[in-house]
């Protein structure tokens, strides 16, 4: 479907006109990979698409042990970033699976949290990060969890006037990130499981994706998680836990019997990965 | 390797269809059912025609004030009643914009009742193989061919290996969708459009328009990628239609999507082989096969009688009995897609000997060459092979499993598949030289689709065959009004038929100039600085000056034909149906080696191997491309390509992001060998190549998974939940 492409130059005019009835509804678009497939098939009815790009949301800093993303950062500059493949692998690895190179120089952090697609590879690794999320608004700043941001499939916290500032994301050494796909290369995962041990106490999250109606913590199986480098048998009572509470939906890219069936081999596999980049360090 | 072709495309100066513009032109747009399954009752074109843009709206009701006798009654432009499949095209626009085009299209209203829609084949019939009544309406072509006492082979049998084999729909994913370009002025009616058959358009947009061939002109493009998926007319009568409607020109393009929703692709199968087996060696065979025929008319399904044979080779079976039913769904038409259902039957065949040969404790690759055709061997429907390359290959196959075994970790699994083809040399063509004082020009209909057959093999044979340098050989295009007949780029034909066509036309060439230098004997060409000589002995004659006057401009032109032999069948062996003489056989032995997650099913390809009986090579570079682009294209069938229909005839993945072709990271270093000696009928022994290289790669693929697990997956695509379920994991 036809739209019209409005550039602001500032937070406020981005606001502002998204705020602005005028000419029909609007929604924001970054790097666009997602959010254009959806106004080209007429899933999105806006008539108006907001650009965010000339806000002065490309950035990424580490402010002490906390990594805060603009979110308008193109997610290539996060895998190829050596402070964050070293404190934030997990993250990386997440990154690294989206979409193609090409595709990563043009898709945000910011934009696949905000579409909230259930199938997201980063939303797994930014929950079991204990993430959050800056949102503005014309009245001024809130910070959500990512857990509390994202509540559906492509439904979200965001209230209409607000837009997605920044991530903020405490740094994790020991994290990890693995999937299962048809297609290795540049596709939609299947089931990606993210797991996080974070300093104090030394507790394991552990998060799952392709599943429904969004991304989740999966606490039985932390809990089943309690030394910072679990026995096998912990492990794999701990991988049970995640496939027995996922909710799984059978789709076209797989039945909700193999869904539940890579569950616990992938946690095992997410929590060797994350245990073996903290031996070679 | 040098294509004339290259520097032109890379700097992006080919015009494919969709580049096609022209002054005046209007943009076109197709209407779809919106039901796969149902009974038409009007197409209410007021809104279209009212919508911004608009200048003009066509549906069923309007073929007869446009076209002679309404067009064709039984292969209608619109439906008149019935909707046969999803996105059917039931009526047209064409506007100034194509976004005009396309609001306007949505604006048609198509009053239309919603019926059960027949998709899956199994649903009808579960039984299966099962006796499906003759009358049956559901059954659009019914072939039967039998030899030899098979119940007397069964019965006694020490080993009877029975499996059922499923394939899935594959999509052709050309990069350039289907574009054309109309314009109807004066009685001519014109179409300029990317196509494999420039002349196989003009008789089926003809005839389904039903004007004479003769007002018909079709003039190719550069067409990105063909696959098959443009040899028959598509949106040419469309759009030829709009033109005669609107008295402009009209451009008609597929959008990626209705590519994916409209276009005509190859779609599911069920095929049961059941084989007896004495003393080690085959004494029998039955096969049933079930095709998904899609919305193919009664009459018009070429798939089951040209496919099904390949479900009898290249081995050596005394006695069978075979029978394959073409089954119409409503699905869009069964359509060509490289080596048409070729790999699909070789995924049966050679997934049934590989697990055959492991039961029987014997090697996979020894099996096969117990059994594999060699020249002077009959077929199953008792054609004579000639010189075929699968045992040569096979021998080099053997010795690539042992070295692979030595070098590979332990657990990578290692098969073999065999392809075979049949260049379709029998479909004829003819080219038209022009001799000048500097260069050959090799005039013809066809289109170079990306293969390079015409840019570059066409050249090389001209090379060979004048002693030539590549820079004084160049291949135009001219449309059907000019060009000399040729039957299209299809059916690896291209170098093998045209290129013989070629050869032909130069014998002509070399007479005509040697009588008039006065030569004794077959002279030949050279280039002496700028100019062509002739030459026979010492003598040499500039061909500028055995050139008439008037050949001067245009050249010496000479014509030359190849219609090759197509064969015979033993009818006592084909009872029912239409079968397809085969010609002219070529092989492709493939080794793959994977890995294989035995946690999640994911197979990885290791290393490929490929080697390929192809007479003679005539380009070492296109060859090896050739090969490696068919093992690419046939990783996709093999692992990950399937289209995905709802019961309600939906396609659930009509686009690239769930329908997934093979990226550069799935491929595996892949070694190619060229088979050469077994010579073929195109020139210098040639074989065609355009299909065989994808021909063999499910089956290779579908063999190492089975020796890397002992499991076999016995549906394709081994996609990792197939994978997953062979081994039991869920």
């Amino acid at each position: 479907m036809p739209f019209t492409l409005e550039q602001p130059k500032t937070v406020r005019e981005a606001l502002q006109r998204l705020a602005d009835p005028t000419g029909g509804p609007s929604v924001p678009i970054a790097g666009g990979t997602d959010l254009l497939l959806d106004l080209d098939e007429g899933r999105v009815a806006s008539t108006r698409v907001v650009s965010l790009r000339r806000l002065p949301w490309n950035t990424m800093r580490w402010e002490s042990d906390r990594l805060v993303v603009g979110s308008t950062l193109p997610l290539a500059r996060l895998g190829t970033d050596p402070a964050v493949r070293r404190r934030l692998p997990g993250l990386v690895d997440a990154v690294d699976a989206v979409g193609s190179l090409a595709l990563r120089h043009r898709a945000t952090l910011g934009g696949n949290l905000g579409r909230a697609a259930p199938a997201s590879d980063v939303v797994p690794v930014l929950l079991a990060l204990g993430a959050t999320v800056r949102l503005v608004a014309l009245s001024g700043h809130r910070d959500v969890p990512v857990g509390q941001f994202v509540r559906a499939s492509r439904q979200t916290d965001l209230a209409p006037g607000e837009l997605i500032e920044s991530i903020s994301v405490p740094a994790a050494p020991v994290s990890s990130y693995v999937w299962q796909r048809v297609r290795p290369a540049n596709d939609v995962s299947q089931v990606g499981v993210a797991v996080a041990r974070s300093d104090s106490p030394s507790g394991w999250h552990v998060a799952l994706g392709g599943v429904l109606p969004a991304p989740m913590r999966v606490v039985e199986a932390e809990a089943m998680l309690t030394q910072p480098n679990p026995s096998e048998a912990e492990v794999e009572v701990a991988a049970q836990a995640a496939a027995r509470r996922a909710s799984f939906v059978t789709d076209k890219r797989a039945t909700e019997s193999y869904r539940r069936r890579l569950v616990s081999t992938l946690v095992r596999r997410a929590i060797a990965r994350a245990l073996r980049d903290e031996a070679s360090r | 390797m040098t294509r004339s072709d290259a520097a032109l495309k890379s700097r992006g100066g080919a015009v494919y269809g969709l580049d096609l513009e022209t002054d005046g032109m209007l943009f076109g747009a197709l209407v779809p059912a919106p039901v796969a399954s149902g009974v038409l009752r009007s197409v209410d074109l007021t809104a279209a025609r009212r919508a911004p843009g608009v200048v003009v709206a066509v549906g069923p009701d309007e073929l007869a004030a446009l076209l002679p006798n309404g067009g064709n009654a039984e292969r209608p432009v619109f439906p008149k009643s019935r909707i046969l499949y999803r996105h059917q095209p039931v009526a047209a626009v064409a506007a100034t914009s194509l976004a005009e085009a396309r609001a306007a299209a949505r604006l048609v209203r198509v009053d239309v009742t919603n019926e059960p829609a027949f998709i899956d084949i199994e649903d009808r019939y579960p039984e299966w193989p099962s006796k499906l009544a003759s009358n049956d309406p559901h059954v659009v072509a019914h072939v039967v061919a039998r030899h030899g006492d098979l119940a007397a082979a069964f019965r006694t049998a020490d080993l009877v290996h029975s499996e059922t084999y499923r394939t899935s729909g594959i999509a052709h994913v050309a990069l350039e969708p289907h574009a054309c370009l109309a314009v109807v002025a004066d009685g001519t009616w014109k179409v300029t459009t990317s196509t494999q058959t420039p002349f196989g358009v003009r008789e089926d947009a003809a005839e389904i328009l039903g004007i004479p061939q003769e007002s018909l002109v079709v003039e190719g493009t550069w067409v990105g990628g063909g696959f098959g998926s443009k040899g028959a007319a598509f949106l040419e009568p469309y759009a030829l239609l709009l033109a005669a409607a609107s008295g402009r020109p009209v451009r008609l393009a597929f959008g990626y999507r209705e590519e994916f929703l409209t276009g005509r692709s190859t779609l599911p199968s069920v095929i049961r082989l059941d084989t007896s087996v004495k003393n080690g060696t085959i004494t029998g065979r039955r096969v049933r096969l079930l095709l998904d025929s899609g919305a193919s008319l009664p009459g018009r399904d070429f798939a089951t009688g040209y496919s099904i044979g390949f479900l009898l080779g290249p081995y050596k079976i005394p006695a069978f009995e075979m029978e394959g039913y073409a089954i119409r769904t409503n699905k869009p038409p069964f359509g060509p897609h490289r080596a048409p259902f070729a790999p699909q039957c070789v995924f049966a065949i050679d997934s049934h000997m590989d697990g055959l040969s492991r039961r029987l404790g014997v090697d996979p690759v020894e099996f096969r060459l117990r059994h594999v055709w060699r020249e002077g061997d009959r077929t199953a429907l008792y054609q004579p092979v000639g010189p075929f390359g699968a045992a040569a290959g096979l021998e080099r196959a053997h010795a690539k499993v042992a070295e692979w075994r030595r070098n590979l970790p332990a657990g990578t699994g290692i098969g073999v598949g065999i392809g075979f083809w049949s260049t379709s040399t029998g479909a004829g063509g003819e080219v038209r030289l022009h001799l000048t004082a500097n260069e050959l020009v090799i005039e013809q209909a066809e289109h170079e689709i990306g293969s390079g057959s015409v840019v570059r093999g066409l050249v090389a044979v001209a090379e060979r065959y004048f002693g030539l340098p590549t820079d004084r050989i160049r291949v135009v295009s001219t449309s059907t009004a000019t060009a000399p007949f040729d039957s299209g780029v299809f059916g690896s034909r291209t170098v093998a038929a045209l290129g013989r066509a070629v050869e032909a036309a130069g014998a002509k060439l070399l007479e005509t100039l040697g009588a008039r230098a006065s030569m004794v004997g077959t002279p030949r060409l050279d280039v002496d600085g700028r100019r062509l000589v002739l030459v026979s002995g010492r003598t040499k004659t500039p061909v500028a000056e055995l050139l008439k006057p008037k050949e001067r401009e245009g050249g010496l032109v000479t014509e030359g034909r190849h219609y090759g032999r197509s064969g015979a069948i033993d009818a006592t062996r084909a009872v029912e149906g239409t079968f397809y003489p085969y010609t002219d056989f070529t092989a492709s032995v493939h080794v793959a080696a994977v890995s294989v997650d035995r946690e999640t099913g994911s197979v990885k390809v290791l290393r490929y191997a490929a080697f390929q009986d192809i007479g003679t090579v005539l380009d070492a570079g296109m060859f090896r491309g050739q090969v490696e682009g068919g093992v690419a294209m046939g990783l996709g069938t093999a692992l990950t390509e399937e289209t995905l229909w709802g019961p309600d005839g939906r396609l659930g993945n009509p686009g690239l992001l769930d329908y997934r072709i093979p990226t550069i990271a799935e491929m595996p270093p892949v070694e190619v060998v060229a088979i050469e000696g077994f010579l073929g009928a195109g020139p210098f022994g040639a074989k065609g190549l355009g299909e065989p290289p994808i021909i063999p790669v499910p089956a290779a693929v579908a063999n190492a998974v089975a020796d890397a697990t002992g499991a076999r997956v016995v549906e394709l695509p081994l996609t990792p939940e197939r994978v997953a379920r062979a081994l039991k994991l869920l």
